[in-house]
C-alpha cells in the first residue's frame, strides 16, 4: 500500500469534538454529509481544501475524547489517506482501523514534516518520505493491515464470511 | 519470559503466543449490548449483515439499564428496537427491571473468571474484579461481536499497582479507589492493563473489587485485574453451578510496564471534586459545604453491602430536612433483598427514595438530574459537567454519603 498526499498539519490533543462537533452527533448521520464538517472548529478550509489520500499530521494524543465513531468516519469520507501523529488515543484507534483509515505513528516525523507539503508513504516497509528525508515507523500489525487493505471492519467482515 | 494476566486471557482466547503491541483475533465468551448503544448495533447489523442470524444467541444478551423503564420516547423506541431484533434472533433480554448488566453478568454466573466479555457500557470492564476481560466498544464494534463472536484487540501493557496497608471502617473500597484514582490520575493507565496486588486489595470483598475495578477507566485503563481469592470462587462456582472454576494469575516472571506502590496507612474518607473524577481531596477539606440531595447506587456503589453500610447509619434517624436521597439498587437482587430482610423499611423511615434496579442517577437515568445550584453527592464513577444533570456533583462512598445526609451537609463519617 502506498500513498502520497499533501499534508494538513494540526498540533498536541486533537479531540474528537474538534475532529466532528458534537452538535452534530445526532443530527448528521450520512458520511459523505458528516465529511462536509469534519475540522471544522479548528481548520474551516479543510473540509473543501482537502483531496483524495491527503495526510493529516498531528502531535500527541490525536483523537482523545469521546468515543464517538464519526470523527474517524468523517476523515475516511472526506478522503484523508492517513493520519500521522507522535500519538493517538486508543479509542480513536480502534474507530479509525474499523473504519479503514490508516493510522501512523511516529515520535519524530510530526516535527520534521512541513505544512502543505506533499508526502510518501509505504505502509508495509514502514517508510515515510518528505522534504526532509526519509523516516521509518514500526508498520502496522498484519491483522490491522488485512482490516485497512478492506476498507475497514465491515467490507472484511463480509470477506472473511464468503471465504468461510 | 512469564505472562501477565491480560496476555494470558488474551492469549486463551486466541490460541497463540502473545506479547504487549501484538493484534490478535479473540474469541469472545459475552456480547451485550444496553439500552445505549443497542439500537445502533441492531441498525449497525442489519445494514451489513442484512438479516443474517447471530454467531450464538446463547453468549449474546441485551441488557437495559440506562433508562429503565424508559421515561422518554427515544429510549423507549430504542428498547423496543432490540427487545424485536432479539425476538427474531433468539437473544435473552435482561429487562428494565433486571438492573445493571454487567453486575447481572456476575451474579447469574454468565461471566467467569478469565472470560472475555465485550459490550456498549464504558464500565463493563468492572469484570475485572473477577479477573475477566470486559470490554467496552463502539457499536460497528459490537454489531461485529453479535455476527461473528470475534474481535481484533491490541495486546496492552500491564502496570503493577501494590496498595500496602489495611482499610478500616469507615474507610472503605471507594475511599481506596478514590486514593488510587488521585494518584494515577485520569491518563495514568492510559491504553494499559492494571493488575492490583496487596493486602489492602487481598481483603476486599467481591462488592469492594467490583468498586475499585469499575473506576479504572477513570484512570484510563483498559482493564483492572485482582486475582479472585476463594470467596470469589465459590461465589462464581455457586452461580454457574459449575466446579471447575479457577483463577487466571500472572507468572512470577511476568513483565509489566511500571510498578506503583501505594500505601493507605492513615487513609482519610476521600471525595473527587466537580467535574473530574481525578480531582480527590480528603472529605476533611470541603467539609461543612451545603448538600441538597444524594444518589446512591451505580455499578462503582449499588450493591448490597453499599446499601447496608448506607441502612446502619440511617437506622432510626431522618435524613436532613430537605435533603432529596435517591437510592437505587445495582440489580433486582439487591432490591429483592433489601426489601426481605427489612433495609427498604430502615430506609424509607430515614426518608430515601427507593426505586428498583438500575444504573439509576449515574448517566441522569429514571430517577431525574440535577438542576443549576444543586450540589449532590453520588457514589457513582463520574461527574462530568452535565452528566447528571445542570448541577455540581461530588464522588464519594455510601458512609460519606449516608452521613452527610443526616447533617445536610459534607460530612467525613470518621467523624461520627
Amino acid at each position: 500500500m502506498l500513498l502520497k498526499g499533501k499534508v494538513w498539519k494540526y498540533g498536541d490533543d486533537i479531540n474528537t469534538d474538534v475532529i466532528f462537533p458534537g452538535k452534530y452527533t445526532y443530527t448528521i448521520t450520512d458520511p459523505e454529509e458528516m465529511a462536509k464538517h469534519s475540522l471544522e472548529d479548528l481548520d474551516p478550509a479543510f473540509a473543501s481544501g482537502v483531496s483524495r489520500g491527503d495526510v493529516i499530521v498531528a502531535g500527541k494524543n490525536f483523537g482523545c475524547g469521546s468515543s464517538r465513531e464519526q470523527a474517524a468516519t468523517c476523515l475516511k469520507y472526506a478522503g484523508v489517506g492517513a493520519v500521522v501523529a507522535k500519538s493517538f488515543s486508543r479509542i480513536f484507534f480502534r474507530n479509525a482501523i474499523n473504519a479503514g483509515l490508516p493510522l501512523i505513528q511516529s515520535a519524530d516525523a510530526p516535527d520534521r514534516i512541513k505544512p502543505n507539503e506533499v508526502v510518501t508513504i509505504d505502509f508495509e516497509k514502514g517508510e515515510l518520505t518528505c522534504e526532509e528525508g526519509v523516516f521509518t515507523f514500526r508498520p502496522l500489525p498484519e491483522e490491522v493491515m488485512g482490516i485497512l487493505q478492506s476498507g475497514g471492519l465491515i467490507p472484511y467482515t463480509r470477506k472473511l464470511l464468503e471465504t468461510e | 519470559m512469564g505472562n501477565t494476566v491480560v496476555e494470558k486471557i488474551i492469549s486463551l482466547h486466541c490460541q497463540e503466543e502473545v506479547v504487549p503491541g501484538k493484534v490478535v483475533w479473540v474469541d469472545i465468551g459475552l456480547r451485550t449490548a444496553r439500552d445505549f448503544g443497542g439500537a445502533n448495533v441492531v441498525e449497525n447489523f442489519r445494514r451489513n449483515y442484512n438479516e443474517d442470524k447471530v454467531a450464538d444467541a446463547a453468549k449474546t444478551f441485551f441488557t437495559f439499564d440506562c433508562v429503565a423503564p424508559a421515561n422518554n420516547i427515544p429510549y423507549a423506541n430504542n428498547q423496543q428496537i432490540c427487545r424485536d431484533f432479539a425476538y427474531q434472533q433468539g437473544i435473552k433480554v435482561f429487562d428494565v427491571d433486571q438492573g445493571i448488566g454487567s453486575h447481572i453478568l456476575i451474579d447469574k454466573g454468565l461471566c467467569l473468571p478469565g472470560c472475555i466479555a465485550v459490550g456498549t457500557d464504558s464500565h463493563l470492564n468492572l469484570l475485572g474484579a473477577l479477573g475477566a476481560l470486559g470490554q467496552g466498544m463502539g457499536d460497528v464494534d459490537i454489531a461485529f461481536a453479535f455476527k461473528t463472536g470475534k474481535t481484533w484487540f491490541e495486546v496492552p501493557e500491564t502496570i503493577k499497582v501494590v496498595v500496602k496497608g489495611k482499610l478500616s471502617p469507615p474507610v472503605s473500597a471507594k475511599d481506596l479507589t478514590l486514593a488510587v484514582l488521585k494518584r494515577l490520575g485520569s491518563k495514568g493507565a492510559l491504553g494499559k492493563a492494571i493488575e492490583f496486588y496487596g493486602e489492602a486489595i487481598d481483603s476486599l470483598s467481591l462488592d469492594g473489587r467490583i468498586t475499585l475495578a469499575s473506576m479504572v477507566t477513570e484512570m484510563g485503563g483498559i482493564v483492572g485485574f485482582i486475582t479472585p481469592n476463594k470467596e470469589v470462587l465459590d461465589y462464581c462456582r455457586a452461580r454457574a453451578g459449575k466446579e471447575d472454576i479457577e483463577a487466571i494469575t500472572a507468572d512470577p516472571d511476568a513483565h509489566y510496564c511500571q510498578t506503583i506502590d501505594i500505601d493507605i496507612f492513615g487513609l482519610k474518607p476521600q471525595i473527587s471534586l466537580p467535574y473530574h473524577p481525578s480531582k480527590v481531596v480528603d472529605v476533611d477539606e470541603v467539609e461543612g459545604e451545603r448538600v441538597n440531595s444524594i444518589f446512591l447506587g451505580s455499578c462503582t456503589n449499588g450493591r448490597w453491602e453499599d446499601f447496608k453500610v448506607v441502612a446502619s447509619i440511617l437506622k432510626g434517624k431522618r435524613v436532613y430536612e430537605g435533603v432529596m436521597f435517591k437510592a437505587v439498587p445495582s440489580t433486582r437482587e439487591v432490591y429483592g433483598r433489601l426489601l426481605k430482610e427489612g433495609l427498604s423499611e430502615v430506609l424509607f423511615d430515614a426518608g430515601v427514595i427507593l426505586t428498583s434496579s438500575g444504573c439509576g442517577g449515574c448517566a441522569s437515568g429514571q430517577v431525574g438530574m440535577t438542576g443549576e445550584g444543586e450540589v449532590q453527592l453520588g457514589t457513582g464513577n463520574r461527574n462530568f459537567k452535565g452528566k447528571q444533570g445542570a448541577g455540581k456533583t461530588f464522588l464519594v462512598s455510601p458512609a460519606t454519603a449516608a452521613v452527610s445526609a443526616l447533617y445536610g451537609r459534607i460530612t467525613s463519617p470518621d467523624k461520627v
